[in-house]
């Protein structure tokens, strides 16, 4: 029983990494343009058959698939931004809309290219890291992990000790303000779209070869970041990785002992019940959503 | 006779801010009643706290002897107590017309089910009625299929007064009425607020012109700094050496 | 007299219709109905200014109750879809005391929630729901005559004409609601809730109202549907439809009251029979995707931005 929970407690570390790389990226997307990104779990999908592309197909290292991943959904976002959200500032149900449409595009796209069906990832590494008689972790899992708390602690870096950080987090609190400090708003609004994408981008990238690749997978993506962003206050980075550890424990136990389907009712209850005690999230105030 | 609004250690605080700190004052019924203070005397907030926008964080607010602080603004407005905004808050893409209509909404409540069989002609008659009377009143006939937001300033004060008046109040609230408006627009309000008071209506107005307040007020409460400094007519106020003070120490103040 | 004219004329082009159509366009042509009845109630919702993403589940419930109780107990078919009808507005009911909690996005999120957690439900509890396949072999709506009409209802021009009639009786009732003392309200808790509430307003009251009566068609549109098909499950009701009918509202334009319609009708048009008949099966999401951003982009205020200036221009000529 011990090593059931604590190899669940394993699985649910893995998958609270890349769910908050997801969250975090999304967060910071809405903090900044002031737009839902729907099309969030489609640039997660876009960084997963990054590696179909360039590991699968083109027998490149996945280490260079994962970057050109980051890079790639990163431009993803720039494009996003130069095209969508910034014709329509001032209109956040237009860009709900001009997302959805994006996304949209996004799958058709994927379905063009390389088919409806499930893709076949060569797995990067058998190797499993034993760590008691029944309790064990595939490397690749512990890549993912490793992965998320670098980047994660790279961004904590970078929003807090460095001005382009500075910049980002006084115009998500207030673009106006900012504006007036002397910040560029479209300089700021660029490097948002380009982390927030890349973030997805890469998460989809490194989970790649342990999940189901096809052009629907976005869709479970954005629903799981949506509860999280919620439940951690919107706006809020370290609400949103805080939230995703929560949500990610409370899903693998409830999955591995009472199935799929509870599960997500169960997240889902706790995502209404933490609005109806605090409707604005845990970490969330007020004034911003 | 009992009261008609009391006051009791009306106390409000804003984190470690007490900004309205055991207020007590009544208001008679019939009369205009003015609030006055120098700025962050408090006045605002006050009048929010009766009006049922903010919960008091303690004290009372006695309407006939009945308890109405804590209540929901809706719930306040039912019992005649019916406030007007600072600024210009107004149904702006509304019409002038729809927007008073929203203000009969209490005499002429609507229900939805009389609205789709059309069993409700007389109550939309009614409050058609009520609107026009109102907007006569202050004199916004003429304008009443304009759209709310591209009213002149002055024009916007009155349809917020008028909104107001269409809902038959026992009280009204004015927030600062008088803002905006040039010297001959604060003339014929201040007569329309008589003409208010002797059709009945009792009125408690948070103003800074002081010539308005003076000229149209039958008493005068003042405050500083959340709390009750001295009350009587214009004529004492005018010459209240706490007043004087306050008013002074604020410009000092500024100064 | 002129107006009267032009109204004959609309209802003998409707009726026409179906007749110039082939057999999958008529199909199109029933859902497009149920379609017009789903996205004009999701309208009532948004004058309040809220944007809910349950509207889709909610016209499930609608769809489930009917079906249920068809099968189940019974129930003559119209009567069952009123009760979905009823059942999807007391569900609205009870949802409304966590959701009307939230605001703004919380609100659109929360309401997500709601919805997917109804949705799983029926997933999960075979008994009754049948649980992911959902339930199948639906009471028919069964056949009827007036006179100069005989109802066969495995003929879609039968069930257009049908459909047609609620839907029209339904949008009636939603235009008598925003055109009365009630609608004016739900336009003031959007505009100024502050000032609405200073004047006797029950907010609260009032944007329950709008949730219940916007989910009550959208359940009578959900029963319409589920008589039609036969079949309903959870994917029935799923996230894409929702996402449809937002992009028509949104795209239509939410300023007046056919501009949604306009939104459904244009873009189902383009969707199911341009793009299907210029042989585009592949490339329709793709193409309809490119559609919505260009229609967000180049009109902001949607398609019924269109209709305002040309009535305005002949209204000046």
């Amino acid at each position: 029983m011990l090593d059931l929970l604590a190899q669940t407690g394993l699985n649910a570390v893995y998958a609270a990494s890349y769910i908050s790389l997801v969250a975090v990226g999304l967060v910071l997307i809405f903090g900044v343009m002031g737009v839902i990104n729907f099309a969030h779990g489609e640039l997660f999908m876009a960084g997963a058959y990054v590696v179909v592309a360039v590991y699968a197909d083109m027998h490149m290292p996945f280490f260079i698939a994962v970057v050109v991943g980051l890079l790639f959904v990163g431009c993803l976002g720039l494009l996003m931004e130069r095209a969508l959200f910034r014709p329509l500032r001032d209109n956040p149900l237009g860009g709900l809309v001009a997302s959805i449409g994006f996304l949209m595009i996004l799958q058709a796209l994927a379905t063009m290219g390389f088919g409806v069906r499930m893709e076949f990832i060569p797995p990067v590494t058998q190797h499993v890291v034993q760590l008691g008689e029944n309790i064990s972790i595939p490397l690749a899992r512990v890549y993912v992990i490793v992965a998320a708390i670098v980047l994660l602690s790279a961004l904590w870096y970078f929003l807090k000790r460095t001005r382009f950080g500075w910049a980002l987090r006084a115009s998500a609190q207030d673009p106006q303000a900012a504006e007036l400090q002397g910040i560029s708003i479209a300089q700021t609004a660029k490097i948002a779209m380009f982390i927030g994408a890349g973030l997805a981008g890469i998460a989809g990238a490194l989970t790649a070869p342990l999940i189901s690749v096809n052009p629907h997978m976005g869709h479970s993506v954005i629903v799981t970041a949506f509860i999280v962003i919620i439940v951690g206050g919107v706006g809020s980075l370290e609400g949103a990785i805080i939230a995703s550890i929560a949500y990610a424990f409370v899903h693998t136990f409830v999955t591995t002992f009472y199935g799929g389907v509870i599960a997500d009712i169960t997240g889902l209850s706790l995502m209404l019940i933490v609005l109806i005690v605090k409707p604005t999230g845990l970490f969330g105030s007020a004034d911003r959503a | 006779m009992t009261q008609f609004l009391k006051v009791e250690d009306l106390t409000m605080r804003f984190g470690g801010l007490v900004a309205v700190d055991a207020l007590n004052f009544s208001v008679d019924h019939g009369t205009i009643h003015g609030l006055i203070g120098p700025n962050g005397a408090g006045k605002t907030t006050t009048f929010n706290m009766i009006s049922g926008f903010y919960k008091p964080t303690s004290g009372k607010v006695l309407l006939h002897e009945e308890d109405i602080s804590g209540l929901k603004m809706h719930e306040v407005a039912r019992r005649g107590v019916v406030r007007t905004f600072q600024h210009s808050t107004l149904f702006a893409e509304l019409t002038v017309m729809e927007n008073v209509l929203i203000g009969t909404h209490m005499p002429f409540r609507p229900n939805i089910f009389a609205a789709i069989v059309g069993w409700d002609r007389e109550d939309r008659e009614g409050a058609e009625g009520r609107a026009r009377e109102a907007l006569k009143f202050f004199g916004l006939s003429d304008l009443a299929t304009e759209r709310a937001g591209d009213l002149s300033h002055g024009h916007q004060r009155a349809l917020g007064m008028a909104i107001c008046f269409a809902s038959h109040p026992d009280l009204m609230l004015l927030d600062e009425p008088f803002t905006g408006m040039n010297p001959e627009e604060t003339r014929q309000m201040m007569d329309l607020m008589r003409r208010l008071r002797e059709a009945g209506t009792t009125i408690l107005l948070v103003e800074h012109d002081m010539q308005a307040i003076m000229g149209l007020c039958d008493r005068i409460t003042c405050m500083s700094f959340g709390k009750f400094l001295a009350e009587g007519g214009p004529k004492e106020i005018r010459n209240h050496p706490a007043v004087i003070e306050a008013y002074l120490g604020g410009a000092r103040h500024v100064a | 007299m002129r107006k009267a004219l032009i109204w004959i004329a609309f209802g003998a082009a409707l009726i026409a219709l179906p007749h110039g159509l082939s057999f999958s366009q008529q199909e199109i042509l029933v859902f497009l109905t149920i379609n017009i009845l789903v996205v004009s109630s999701y309208r009532l919702l948004t004058l309040t200014g809220e944007w809910s993403l349950a509207h889709v589940v909610i016209m499930g419930v609608g769809a489930y109750a009917s079906a249920m109780m068809t099968k189940n107990l019974g129930v003559y078919v119209p009567v069952a879809m009123l009760m979905g009808g009823i059942i999807a507005a007391l569900i609205a009911v009870v949802l409304s005391f966590p959701l009307f909690r939230m605001k703004g996005f919380y609100f659109l999120i929360g309401s997500f929630a709601a919805g997917e957690i109804i949705r799983l439900l029926w997933k999960h509890f075979r008994d009754p729901f049948g649980g992911a396949k959902g339930i199948k072999g639906i009471d028919p709506m069964p056949d009827f005559s007036i006179g100069i009409y005989d109802f066969d209802f495995f003929e879609p021009v039968s069930y257009f004409y049908f459909a047609g009639f609620i839907v029209i009786v339904c949008l009636w009732i939603l235009w008598r609601i925003e055109r009365s003392p009630v609608g004016l309200t739900f336009h003031a808790v959007h505009w100024q809730d502050k000032l609405a509430e200073a004047s006797g307003v029950n907010l609260r009251a009032y944007r329950t109202l709008a949730f219940a009566v916007a989910s009550g068609f959208a359940g009578i549109g959900g029963a319409l549907l589920a008589h039609y098909i036969g079949t309903i499950n959870p994917g029935s009701f799923d996230l894409d439809y929702m996402v449809f009918v937002l992009t028509w509202a949104i795209v239509g334009g939410t300023g007046t009251f056919y501009g949604p319609i306009l939104g459904c009708v244009v873009l189902t048009i383009l969707n199911e029979v341009v793009l299907r008949e210029l042989g585009f099966e592949q490339l329709r999401p793709l193409i309809y995707g490119a559609i919505l951003i260009a229609s967000i982009l180049f009109l902001p205020n949607g398609l019924e931005s269109i209709v305002q200036k040309f009535t305005k221009r002949s209204a000046k000529s």
